[in-house]
């Protein structure tokens, strides 16, 4: 039994250390590199300018995180809670954006809302800008609404709804119970909702750059600083600032979630639909939902126009020309850095969900050394600029021996991690493990330990009954990291730019590039391509871990409606 | 349990150790195409073959840029058998890069070809360069090439108006054809620049227009057209894009002595050079100071720099190359056609620092 427990404490630290040198030595790094590197002296007009942009930068991530988080809880109520026609295609539509490179869905909708906009100038003959903080507003809700649709939705498929039951039983008001019980129940997924969309909001440069006009943030002038200013001390006086509301945001999550935990002794995946719910209630839900999608659809629908028509933006004759062009081209320009980039999601989504969901019920069961510290590591990753993320990764691992060899080995080079596939895949899987440890959490808020331990009384075997409690539970939230950290990997740019080598770049990379005014049908193609893919890829994997019981799902249904036709 | 944990853990690593490898078999098994072999018996062997050896087709040379260069690359493959892959990033980017790899002694990359002379100026005062006179140097002309030769102009680089007839019309303003007609107050909140701080573009317009205009005259005029640009974007490709889209009449961007723009467009889209001079810069092109294939970098150097490459690159992007004694073609301007500005790339790259932190100030106060 002692020689079982030691051999454990040494997994822990090895799991920890990893942790330490993969996800928090290179944030030191880049902070030591910035503060001794060469640039302007910080003097208080630098400091003023950065607090303005800090003003900017919170704005935005708070009211950004609100209305997500609202229409996130509005879509998983009406598309779960609510039964009406279609509400299966709505839940697959509602995971769009995921899809879609984040720059490739401004365009679209710069193209349909913009000051000559198709929408706006053509149809509505508005003359408006979308540039300023509003633009960068509405396009992070559009994103960021789906990321809380994926986490809370998962929370609600998991609830006990005896509660409810119980409530209404003892007369309580329906919307008594909507705001006593089923809101308080869902809190915990609502919660780390708001923690990732608001270290994701802060975090993000590409939508301020894209359509901020001069309103800048914190997270877009660090991305100016280092690639045109080339000043790595002011960027990375900016990505400390920026730290810091990113902190405070992870300990005010940590403190409410502990203060209000929320245990239910039945998890069920039964579908559950309100049925005392106003005429006028369920009607306006479902618009505004269909409203969200119908952007959704639309944005997409517009990079299929764009794909397939002569010049987007002017000229929609249809072609096929951007297709044929596309697939003419060089085996190294398109196709090579598609599959490296399949290989690479693929990877890091199954990697960093395991371990991240894992690690997740290992802290939340506090059965690994240090839960809090190893919590608060993982942190870190979420809450910086991938850009200044990724500079920490080159001047950690540019060194042998893993980054330590500048000490030890001065002028050998054994065993030096950049420029080789491999650091590609550890930031990879750094970045995305806290949104997979954050979706195992939500749902493990659920499963009250004492299940598990009454399973144990009941003379199951451990083994037994992590398989038979923990595991359901930890599946759903697998498969929920795996589609957000897969679709992130294949879509987002950043952190890898400065360790890629040309021989294993990636496609959302070639697509950013390719970006300019003379070959927009050709960066559309490419992007409704990586899109396709990414969908064909999610429904594979959805099938795979849902396969027989969504078969039976749509069977039951099928018979339901059967039933319902006769009588 | 926890050694089941333990097991998927082990799995899961294998897993990534497994794929990589795939991935790196995946990259050595595509071969591209060996179409000629250089035939090295005939006495009218080309003129970039003066460095190069057999040996070198088991090469791969890694190149950055700030561009595709893809299809560049593959016609230097064609013709030498020298594999050569790129990797696109901004000026920024490659500076971090190639700085930190220089410290770490491991360089990753052989070759850098385009990009901002500023950036190019940067690093060959770092040291990051490898000096290299190729033969084929004698036909640039000095002002193309650095003195050390630590790099080398390829090919032309101007600053360009685009023009959006289509909403000049409506408001009827006259297509620009000066620096001062973008003073036009009816052209208010309807001109795109970059921002000199992030684009090459744009850090040489404003320098080009002080070092013409003089410190004063030069301030007076970017403060009125400070006024005249809405914002200043963060990328040196958007201009072109607001343009092409409509919501900007005229966009401030780098050109490359093309009569038309390039790709299929809105027969509204024209380019303009301005008449009384404009900002200029060659493509640079230099070799890493510590690459690992110096030999077959320099014979890609060569072949960019010799007469079938500078004509075939010429050719593919429409571009003005700047070797002399190359036939121009129809779609292209001839360098004697267009005015250009006096420029001195070290002075620039020299006076950056003071000249971004005094365009901030006007910025600021001018409430952007």
């Amino acid at each position: 039994m002692k020689s079982k427990l030691s051999w454990i404490k040494i997994y822990d630290s090895i799991i920890i250390l990893l942790l330490f040198y993969f996800c928090s030595l290179p944030i030191l790094a880049v902070v030591l590199y910035g503060v001794t590197s060469e640039g302007r002296e910080i003097g208080p007009n630098q400091i003023a300018r950065i607090l303005s942009m800090l003003k900017n930068s919170l704005s935005i991530a708070t009211i950004v995180t609100i209305t997500a988080v609202i229409l996130g809880v509005i879509a998983t109520l009406t598309l779960y809670r609510v039964s009406f026609r279609g509400r299966n295609v709505m839940r697959m539509m509602m995971l769009l954006p995921l899809v879609n490179p984040a720059f490739v869905g401004s365009i679209s909708f710069i193209m349909l809302f913009g000051r000559r906009g198709l929408i706006t100038y053509k149809l509505l003959n508005l003359n408006v800008s979308p540039y300023g903080w509003h633009g960068v507003f509405i396009l992070q809700v559009l994103v960021f609404t789906t990321l809380a649709y994926l986490i809370i939705s998962s929370g609600v498929r998991n609830t006990d709804t005896s509660l409810e039951e119980a409530a209404r039983n003892l007369g309580a008001s329906e919307s008594k119970v909507f705001f006593r019980v089923t809101l308080p129940m869902m809190m915990p997924e609502i919660s780390v909702a708001a923690l990732m969309i608001f270290l994701a909001s802060m975090a993000d440069f590409t939508t301020p750059l894209i359509i901020g006009g001069s309103f800048r943030t914190l997270a877009s002038d660090l991305y100016i600083q280092i690639t045109g200013v080339y000043d790595m001390k002011m960027a990375t006086a900016t990505g400390i600032v920026l730290l810091v509301p990113c902190i405070i945001a992870f300990f005010l999550h940590r403190y409410i979630s502990e203060k209000k935990r929320y245990h239910s002794d039945l998890s069920s995946h039964a579908e559950i639909t309100y049925q005392n719910v106003p005429r006028w209630l369920k009607y306006s839900a479902i618009s505004l939902s269909s409203l969200t999608i119908a952007i959704f659809v639309l944005n997409f629908c517009f990079i299929v126009v764009g794909a397939f028509t002569k010049n987007w933006g002017f000229d929609y004759t249809l072609t096929l020309n951007h297709l044929r062009t596309a697939l003419d081209q060089d085996f190294n320009r398109l196709l090579k850095p598609l599959l490296n980039s399949v290989i690479l999601s693929v990877i890091t989504g199954f990697v960093s969900s395991l371990t991240g969901v894992l690690l997740a019920y290992r802290i939340q069961r506090r059965t690994i050394m240090l839960p809090k510290f190893v919590d608060f590591m993982c942190l870190f990753t979420a809450a910086v600029p991938g850009i200044l993320f990724g500079i920490g990764y080159l001047v950690t691992f540019k060194y042998s021996l893993f980054g330590i060899g500048q000490f030890v080995l001065k002028g050998t080079q054994p065993i030096i991690l950049l420029g080789t596939g491999i650091i590609i895949y550890l930031i990879c899987i750094a970045r995305s493990i806290n949104f997979s440890m954050k979706a195992g959490y939500a749902l493990l808020e659920h499963t009250d330990e004492d299940l598990e331990n009454a399973a144990l009384n009941l003379g199951a075997s451990k083994t037994k009954a992590f398989f038979w409690v923990v595991l359901p539970v930890l599946k759903d939230a697998f498969v929920n990291s795996y589609i957000k950290v897969f679709s992130n990997t294949m879509t987002t740019l950043g952190a890898i730019i400065f360790l890629l080598m040309p021989s294993n770049k990636v496609i959302i990379q070639v697509i950013f590039q390719a970006i300019t005014g003379a070959n927009i049908g050709a960066t559309a193609i490419m992007a409704l391509m990586l899109s396709m893919i990414t969908l064909i890829l999610i429904l594979l994997f959805y099938l795979l871990a849902y396969g027989k019981s969504s078969i039976d799902v749509i069977r039951r249904k099928r018979d339901e409606n059967r039933i319902t036709e006769l009588n | 349990m926890k050694k089941l944990m333990v097991l998927l853990l082990i799995i899961s690593m294998l897993f990534i150790v497994v794929a990589c490898n795939n991935n790196e078999s995946a990259a050595d098994d595509q071969e591209p195409g060996l179409a000629d072999q250089p035939q090295d018996n005939q006495e009218e062997q080309p003129s970039w073959m003066a460095n190069y050896t057999e040996d070198m087709k088991n090469v791969s040379l890694n190149v950055y840029s700030v561009s595709d260069i893809t299809h560049i690359l593959a016609a230097f493959t064609e013709d030498t058998g020298i594999k050569a892959e790129v990797l696109q990033m901004t000026n920024g980017e490659i500076l971090q890069r190639i700085k930190n790899e220089k410290d770490s002694g491991n360089v990753l990359a052989d070759v850098w070809y385009r990009g901002g002379a500023d950036a190019f100026v940067d690093a060959a005062q770092g040291g990051y360069f490898m000096s290299y006179e190729s033969h084929e140097a004698e036909y640039f002309a000095d002002y193309t090439k650095d003195e050390n030769n630590y790099w080398i102009g390829t090919t032309m680089t101007l600053v360009g108006f685009v023009v959006n007839t289509e909403v000049l019309e409506d408001i009827g303003v006259e297509v620009p054809q000066k620096w001062d007609d973008l003073l036009n107050p009816d052209l208010k909140g309807l001109v795109s620049m970059p921002d000199p701080a992030i684009s090459g573009t744009a850090y040489n317009t404003v320098s080009a227009i002080l070092q013409t205009r003089g410190e004063d005259a030069g301030w007076e005029y970017l403060e009125k057209l400070i006024d005249q640009v809405p914002f200043f974007t963060p990328r040196g490709s958007d201009p072109t894009n607001f343009t092409v889209a409509g919501e900007s009449a005229v966009g401030v961007i780098a050109a490359f002595g093309e009569r038309q723009m390039r790709g299929d467009h809105n027969p509204s889209i024209q380019l303009v050079y301005p008449q009384d001079g404009t900002g200029w810069w060659p493509q640079p092109l230099a070799i890493l100071d510590g690459a690992k294939n110096v030999e077959a970098s320099k014979v890609l150097v060569d072949w960019i720099l010799s007469e079938e490459g500078m004509k075939k690159i010429s050719e593919m992007d429409d571009v003005l190359a700047l070797r002399e004694g190359l036939e121009v073609p129809e779609h292209l301007y001839k360098l004697e056609d267009v005015t250009l500005f006096p420029t001195d790339f070290q002075a620039n790259a020299l006076e950056r620092d003071s000249i971004l932190s005094k365009w901030e100030e006007k910025i600021s106060a001018a409430g952007h």
